[in-house]
């Protein structure tokens, strides 16, 4: 799937065995798109021509040329990848930290407003904490927003959930959400942001 | 925007078929145009500004030009050939470079994977080598003794056979292929694609055919390329970066890409450059 990171476009995907990987969202060869590509096995391959790539960026194979060992030369550039807390964590350079850990949280889904950060913590009425997570809440449903903003005040937020809430529960806060993206995309269009 | 060499060049702007006294506006290279037939029954293009354009009408389409062509809008013998059918498959507009519309035309190794079943089907990817050059009288690009293995070639093919090709282009938007005829071993099935360039990002995308088949009905023979190109698009506006690079080093090709790499060599010797990208970005 096609995701964002400061440093770019990036095609994120999981491989047969569930490691997930992140390479730039764009073919060497004919500069296609990775991300409109196909998982087989461990590897990405570009939906154009079939060029195939291993989690650690290198092509594996050109389908055009069944007999020909790549070169090592023709590879796409690639990104950390972690996994915690059912977040999918993608690093910029060579990060010092690990990601931070959302215990007794589970995410829920994600959705893209047409709003910036401070449109949506405008229609919230609540600030990002320090854990990086926006807190709002409604139906006696608590939700934790994390915000991530992308390019042209657009931001992707993920909604986080307590473990143990009940069907019911996921069904309000998923209804919280859009009304808040409703709402933050409206503070966006009025520019009051 | 300078148009460079281009500026003199045929394109297509519509077809002739569908032409009524009622202009309809279109633009080429970035200007508006209109194109009309006027009471005699002659197609007619003119710019904003009310200058008359060169026009053609032939295969099937109305051609003009925004500069003086000095060569005459190239031939395609097979146009006239007696127990032709002439298929005017419409248009697809596309947003990308009209270079990389026509690159992808003359490209068999995708056919696999965009063309999935029609035109080609794993695990039958391999491209055999071929013959690449730029004749220099005719002052063309020629691909020729082009084979690969297509599950359902054309309309008129019952199940997989090894196709062959011969593509050309005459034109910096335009490309002829020369196909492997099913019902007639002897004769090659004509399909070509005639870009209209808009901007350098946009096109409109006219193909058209020139068949033997007296069989399949028309609106299968155009359903049947449209579904092709349609394919095609979804690749076609998901390119990075949406010009077409000239320069080395942006993007790799191998022995398959020997037709593309002679027409970006082509392009640039001749500073056809309108929708190409000259600098690595």
């Amino acid at each position: 799937m096609p995701a964002r990171t400061p440093a770019g476009p990036i095609a994120l995907w999981r491989s047969a065995s569930g490691r997930p990987a992140a390479s730039a969202d764009r073919c060497p060869h004919r500069g296609m798109r990775l991300s409109h590509g196909f998982v087989r096995g461990e590897a990405l391959s570009c939906i154009y021509h079939g060029w195939s790539y291993a989690q650690a960026g290198n092509c594996l194979r050109i389908p055009a040329h069944p007999g020909l060992v790549p070169p090592e030369t023709i590879r796409v550039a690639t990104q950390q990848v972690q996994e915690a807390d059912g977040v999918i964590w993608v690093a910029v350079g060579e990060p010092t930290d690990q990601p931070p850990r959302f215990e007794g949280l589970v995410p829920l889904r994600s959705l893209m407003a047409n709003a910036g950060i401070a449109a949506i913590e405008a229609a919230a009425g609540a600030k990002s904490g320090a854990d990086g997570l926006l807190r709002t809440s409604g139906n006696s449903t608590e939700l934790r927003l994390l915000l991530v903003a992308q390019e042209q005040d657009r931001t992707l937020i993920h909604v986080l959930l307590k473990g143990d809430a009940p069907v019911s529960q996921r069904i309000f806060a998923s209804r919280i959400a859009e009304a808040l993206r409703r709402a933050a995309e409206d503070v966006q269009a009025k520019g009051i942001a | 925007m300078e148009l460079g060499a281009m500026r003199n060049e045929w394109y297509p702007v519509g077809l002739f078929s569908r032409l009524n006294e009622r202009a309809y506006e279109t633009a080429l290279m970035g200007e508006p145009i209109e194109v009309s037939v006027n009471a005699d029954g002659k197609a007619t293009v003119t710019s904003r500004s009310g200058r008359d354009l060169p026009v053609r009408v032939r295969y099937g389409h109305v051609w003009s030009s925004l500069g003086t062509p000095d060569k005459e809008l190239f031939a395609i013998p097979e146009a006239d050939q007696p127990g032709r059918r002439f298929v005017d498959v419409g248009v697809v507009r596309v947003r990308c470079s009209p270079l990389r519309a026509v690159e992808n035309f003359l490209d068999i190794a995708h056919f696999p994977f965009v063309h999935t079943d029609i035109l080609g089907a794993e695990p039958h990817t391999e491209v055999q080598n071929y013959k690449v050059e730029i004749r220099d009288v005719e002052d063309e690009v020629w691909a020729t003794q082009v084979k690969f293995y297509q599950p359902q070639a054309a309309k008129s093919a019952s199940g997989g056979i090894t196709t062959e090709y011969m593509y050309r282009v005459p034109a910096p938007t335009c490309s002829v292929l020369y196909k492997t005829c099913p019902p007639r071993p002897a004769e090659w099935d004509v399909i070509t694609l005639f870009v209209q360039p808009l901007a350098e990002d946009l096109c409109d995308v006219w193909p058209w055919m020139a068949l033997f088949d007296d069989v399949t009905p028309m609106t299968d023979l155009i359903h049947f390329q449209q579904t092709i190109f349609l394919q095609d698009r979804s690749i076609l506006e998901n390119q990075i970066p949406r010009l077409l690079p000239l320069d080395p080093g942006m993007e790799i090709p191998t022995r398959a890409d020997l037709t593309s790499v002679a027409y970006r060599r082509w392009l640039k010797r001749h500073d056809y450059t309108y929708g190409a990208q000259l600098v690595a970005q």
